[in-house]
């Protein structure tokens, strides 16, 4: 089809609205410590505008099952594939190295820590963040057990400190959570709906799951969005 | 240069200097070292101010008291005494590695220690020999121990041109090559130290200078003198030449203080250690070595020790990050009793600069890494942070934690080799898992109520049967695994366990 001179290239636009926060003019100075983290699944990067900002606090919510902890160990793999050390503050006690290793995390390059606290875990955010070297603090506060899922009860004041260890160690800080609880502090929240499981009929076994990423604040980048996401279940996870 | 060469490091009151380097504010006032303990204990040896105000050595600690009411009187410590000692012999080192500790002084030179240096070539690495032994005075210095230096062709003319030094209060003294026979010359016999006989024997000879010795033929002296006068005539002509043998290179080094009063407490305690800790930083830099892994050890009122080991991820000369370390290693088992005595003990190894990659990050810090995950432990607890690990096992819920050790991981694995999977469904762990109450017809869930998730079972795959550790009655496992839906949202693995008859909910598919 022929484009009339003067319009702009339906394909280039459609690579720049995509790529959006990932394009930089060749005299602009890029700052290689200020890109995104990406998560390896393009419709999610897109929307997000290249990943998960670095220096902030952002933050993944969603009901049991939606795919937040799929999404979060995507973000592991791909950080660790590029060479990234990454840390884990896993408060919910819910990090599987099996589930891990199948996503493609580089398990070397994470540093679990496991606190029995909230408190702790925030401490131990904290520290990681202090020692600096570390492209990614994911905290898994998305605690489920024998008593049901508790919700955590973290006072206001300890999400701006986190965000300023961030800013400081040029590091992403990731909260996984079942309900939104780093409230203003947060520079860019996801929201994670209920998802559809896939049942393979025959033979019958789980095959994957449906979700659907919307993408509720976001100060570093485009504004708000969502996008569908499909998880796929592995055969060694299982 | 051609001709041997020798160095004498000396430092003339020991235990002063040793008492002086672990309490540098004490410097520029009266203090006296003291032999034992109470009023009738001896001065050791005193600080130039507490000599002049009438204090002298061999006094009682009460005398000393009432000729200085402003005295500092501190019990001579053996620990002190020998890490200021090993201090020197570091020192020493830094600049050769033929290096030797010189024989105890006698008489007024009791309290003295001396190493001597093979300073052959020495000149060709700090310009001149004057240049050497400034460098060298500067080392000394900054372990904070009064020395002086004094370069010449023979040990014994060393030492006693840096006794010379010291006196005409010289930091270094070098005597030319040649030079010796004429430095000795002029001076008293009394000097080159003859024995008490011998020196009657000389005097009675009218032989006052060593420039009369000297000039005597040796054959005619060791038949008067006898033997004893050999080496005395050796010493005064300048020919004891032999250099210092080579010291095999030794990584353990040791500050330790014994405590004038038992500690009970932490803080304290972390006082002495950041001493020991700056002392000990000071000795390793000096050599250019670093600490790779520290021992503290705490002696105990009524007798006992107690030894706790800290490892350290990568080797560092950070007295904060140590003295944190130790601070986590006390805290993690409080003390048993009062201290009375405390070693820091380590095994040093070098400093390796870091090897940058330019498409890999750095990673984090080695030095600040090893404090922090020591901060991580004491903060969650023993065996809670490190990398996780595939464990060896077949049992589905098995897995390990291995030490968090950044240079073991290799490099970063290829796009290509990274599973294509990025999105893959992920499964959140249950530890422990949550128990269930399952409604099944032919052994399949129909319902499930859990603390997690109470309904219906919707959708159901498996089941999938995993056994092992039949041969071991308590530790054998065998489950039934589904996967299963449920009308209220949850995605589970729903484990029937054979063994213990029961259901459970192991993980969450999310």
């Amino acid at each position: 089809m022929e484009t009339p001179p003067g319009s702009p290239d339906p394909k280039l636009s459609a690579l720049l609205r995509d790529l959006g926060g990932q394009i930089h003019r060749g005299n602009e100075s890029l700052d290689l410590d200020a890109l995104p983290l990406p998560t390896g699944i393009p419709p999610l990067d897109r929307v997000l505008g290249g990943g998960f900002p670095t220096g902030r606090v952002s933050e993944v919510s969603g009901p049991a099952s939606s795919g937040r902890t799929s999404l979060g160990l995507a973000l592991l793999a791909r950080a660790t594939a590029a060479g990234e050390f990454v840390a884990w503050v896993d408060w919910a006690d819910a990090f599987d190295p099996v589930s891990a290793e199948a996503a493609g995390v580089d398990l070397e390059r994470v540093l679990w820590i496991r606190p029995t606290e909230l408190d702790a875990a925030l401490r131990s955010a904290d520290q990681v963040l202090k020692a600096g070297g570390f492209a990614l603090v994911g905290m898994d506060l998305a605690r489920t057990g024998a008593s049901g899922t508790e919700r955590p009860r973290i006072a206001a004041s300890a999400w701006p400190r986190l965000r300023k260890g961030a800013a400081a160690a040029g590091a992403a800080v990731v909260v996984l959570s079942e309900a939104r609880v780093v409230g203003a502090a947060a520079d860019l929240a996801l929201e994670l709906d209920a998802a559809c499981p896939r049942f393979a009929a025959a033979p019958d076994w789980l095959e994957g799951l449906d979700t659907r990423v919307a993408l509720v604040r976001n100060r570093t980048g485009p504004g708000e969005g969502h996008t569908p996401v499909k998880f796929r279940a592995s055969r060694n996870a299982a | 240069m051609s001709g041997q060469r020798i160095a004498c490091l000396l430092v003339p009151g020991l235990p002063l200097a040793a008492e002086l380097r672990a309490h540098p504010e004490w410097v520029g006032q009266p203090v006296a070292v003291v032999a034992g303990s109470g009023p009738r204990a001896e001065v050791l040896a005193l600080s130039p101010e507490a000599e002049a105000q009438a204090v002298q050595i061999g006094q009682t600690a009460v005398h000393a008291r009432a000729a200085c009411t402003d005295l500092i009187l501190c019990p001579h410590s053996p620990a002190l005494e020998r890490a200021a000692r090993d201090a020197l012999r570091d020192a020493a080192l830094s600049t050769s590695p033929r290096v030797e500790e010189a024989p105890p002084g006698t008489g007024v030179y009791v309290a003295e220690a001396a190493v001597f240096i093979d300073a052959r070539g020495l000149d060709a690495l700090f310009q001149s020999e004057r240049g050497f032994a400034g460098a060298l005075y500067e080392r000394t210095r900054r372990l904070g121990l009064p020395a002086v230096i004094a370069v010449a062709g023979g040990r014994g003319v060393a030492r006693i041109a840096a006794r010379l030094a010291w006196q005409n209060g010289e930091e270094t003294r070098v005597i030319d090559p040649g030079g010796d026979a004429a430095f000795l010359a002029p001076l008293p016999l009394d000097l080159v130290n003859p024995s008490d006989s011998l020196a009657d024997a000389l005097g009675r000879f009218g032989l006052h200078r060593v420039g009369d010795l000297s000039s005597l033929p040796e054959r005619a002296l060791t038949t008067r003198l006898g033997e004893a006068i050999r080496p005395l005539l050796a010493l005064a002509r300048g020919e004891d030449r032999a250099p210092p043998p080579p010291v095999p290179p030794s990584d353990l080094f040791e500050e330790a203080s014994d405590l004038e009063f038992p500690v009970r407490t932490v803080e304290p305690l972390l006082f002495v250690l950041r001493g020991l800790l700056d002392r000990l930083a000071e000795r390793l830099a000096c050599r250019g070595l670093a600490w790779g892994e520290l021992t503290l050890e705490l002696g105990l009122d009524g007798g006992g020790r107690d030894v706790r080991r800290v490892g350290m991820a990568a080797p560092t000369l950070d007295v904060r990050v140590a003295l944190r370390l130790l601070d986590l290693a006390i805290q993690a088992h409080p003390l048993g009793a009062a201290i009375e005595h405390v070693a820091v003990r380590t095994v040093a190894c070098t400093v390796r600069g870091d090897q940058l990659d330019f498409f890999r990050p750095s990673g984090p810090p080695p030095a600040a890494l090893s404090r922090t995950l020591a901060e991580l432990g004491a903060i969650c607890g023993e065996g809670r942070v490190g990398a996780p690990a595939l464990a060896d096992d077949h049992r589905p819920d098995a897995y390990s934690v291995r030490d968090f050790t950044p240079d073991r991981a290799g490099l970063p694995r290829a796009h290509g080799e990274t599973p294509s999977a990025s999105q893959t469904l992920a499964v959140r762990a249950l530890r422990p898992p949550v128990p269930a109450q399952v409604r099944a017809r032919n052994g399949t869930p129909e319902a499930i109520w859990s603390a997690l998730s109470r309904g219906d079972v919707v959708r159901c795959a498996g089941p999938w049967r995993t056994t092992g550790r039949w041969w071991n009655e308590e530790t054998r496992y065998a489950f039934d695994h589904f996967d299963v839906q449920t009308d209220d949202g949850w995605v589970v693995r729903l484990r029937h366990d054979w063994v213990e008859r029961c259901w459970q909910i192991d993980a969450v598919y999310d």
